[in-house]
């Protein structure tokens, strides 16, 4: 069974940007690209459990990080992926100026917005990792 | 930057003020240096925004009094208009921040900075300000009142 | 030690995306934060804590935490103790749906009826912990400002 390229979201608590991320991860893996990806939880791969690692081993992952603190991507980055590629909704918010996402549980339209946006870049990703044979 | 920092915690928030700084009520810190004025957000002031979307200064050669808006930050949360600190003319934007924002966040007081001025009154200044250790006072009723 | 003017527990949520019972933790400590203990409480944020936040590392060192887990990996609790301090609490969502009969919640994505209920006893529970940390006698459900961003 071909490998799915794995998504790792931070799911920060703390900002909208890490329950957009989160819900980003949700669209990309469920609506846009569900026979091509899949979602591991961030705290399993960092904690060390084996299923988490064996998901991300030796080929390319997907972080989405809600800020410029990276803690998906930096957390990836030690978990035995060969090659992480990061996607930022703070990078989207930048694109997409004006926006104010608002919500931790439940996101506002703007944080709504914002998460589809970011899936979307994801999934430009994912394909061209994909196209590569999912390695790169 | 000086050696010394100051410190304050508010939950698991922890705030920092290097002594060597002087600080407006605004929280926008200055570092001194000759007849100029480079100024910046403080620690306080950059958590307490949000992360930096956006963070534009007044164009070089604008002239501001105290008070008067040097900059405009746009954060995840809110639109600040930053009030300048002393009075001047901008001699030098930060023109990292246009593609790393997030400069303001990570290090508010070195990489981070907002612009430099060019002052009429370098001791008025310094007495219109507060140290660190006086705006340490204000920035930890100011976390108080916002976290309790 | 930091100077707290009032002592605090912190929350640390698993926020696992893979199962309902992670959205869970989210929605029960976020509940609990913004509207029945907001005085009295505050979220620590598991990736932070993961990727070497010193702020959350050094709360969760010096001050009582409870680690709301969605299930028997106990991410949140193994994570605590490993970086900072045991946690004074550990709540497993999976062990609180047993006790209370319930059953499909939904998805991690969207809960449904009866995971917004599980969400509820599960915050119920957190308070329980936090008044017993803090040494209150208990209380009934309080509603205070929200605190977005905390």
């Amino acid at each position: 069974m071909k490998r799915k390229i794995p998504v790792v979201p931070c799911s920060g608590i703390g900002k909208s940007l890490g329950a957009a991320a989160r819900e980003a991860a949700y669209i990309l893996t469920e609506d846009l690209r569900p026979d091509k990806t899949k979602i591991v939880a961030l705290s399993l791969l960092v904690m060390g459990d084996e299923e988490a690692r064996r998901e991300v081993a030796g080929g390319a992952a997907v972080a989405i990080d809600g800020c410029k603190l990276e803690c998906a991507a930096k957390g990836l980055a030690c978990s035995g992926a060969a090659k992480v590629h990061k996607v930022a909704v703070f990078d989207v918010v930048r694109r997409h100026r004006g926006l104010k996402p608002e919500g931790i549980c439940d996101l506002n339209e703007d944080g709504l917005k914002l998460a589809r946006s970011t899936a979307d870049e994801a999934a430009k990703i994912v394909d061209d990792v994909d196209a590569e044979g999912g390695h790169a | 930057m000086g050696d010394m920092v100051l410190e304050l915690a508010v939950d698991k928030f922890l705030f920092r003020f290097p002594a060597d700084l002087f600080y407006s009520d605004a929280g926008i810190w200055v570092r001194f240096e000759g007849r100029r004025a480079r100024i910046g957000l403080s620690d306080f002031t950059q958590q307490r925004n949000g992360d930096v979307a956006f963070a534009e200064p007044k164009q070089e050669g604008t002239s501001v009094r105290p008070g008067d808006e040097v900059a405009v930050v746009e954060t995840i949360k809110v639109n600040l208009s930053i009030p300048s600190p002393v009075g001047g003319k901008v001699v030098e934007v930060n023109n990292d921040l246009l593609t790393a924002p997030e400069l303001v966040n990570q290090d508010p007081y070195g990489k981070g900075w907002l612009a430099v001025l060019e002052i009429e009154d370098g001791e008025a200044a310094r007495r219109a300000l507060k140290t660190a250790a006086d705006y340490l006072t204000l920035a930890k009723i100011q976390a108080e009142a916002e976290v309790l | 030690m930091p100077d707290l003017p009032r002592k605090k527990v912190g929350l640390i949520a698993c926020s696992g995306e893979e199962l309902a019972e992670g959205t869970v933790t989210r929605r029960a400590v976020r509940k609990v934060l913004e509207t029945i203990r907001p005085d009295d409480t505050v979220t620590l944020c598991l990736p932070l804590f993961l990727a070497g936040g010193e702020g959350e590392r050094a709360f969760a060192r010096y001050y009582p935490t409870i680690a709301v887990d969605g299930c028997d990996k106990r991410c949140a609790a193994l994570a605590t103790e490993k970086y900072s301090a045991k946690p004074a609490a550990s709540i497993v969502v999976t062990e609180v749906a047993k006790g209370c009969g319930c059953g499909a919640i939904g998805t991690a994505r969207r809960l449904d009826e009866s995971g917004m209920r599980l969400a509820e006893i599960v915050a119920e529970k957190i308070v329980e912990e936090t008044d017993r940390l803090l040494k209150r006698k208990p209380k009934g459900t309080t509603r205070g400002a929200g605190r977005e961003g905390r």
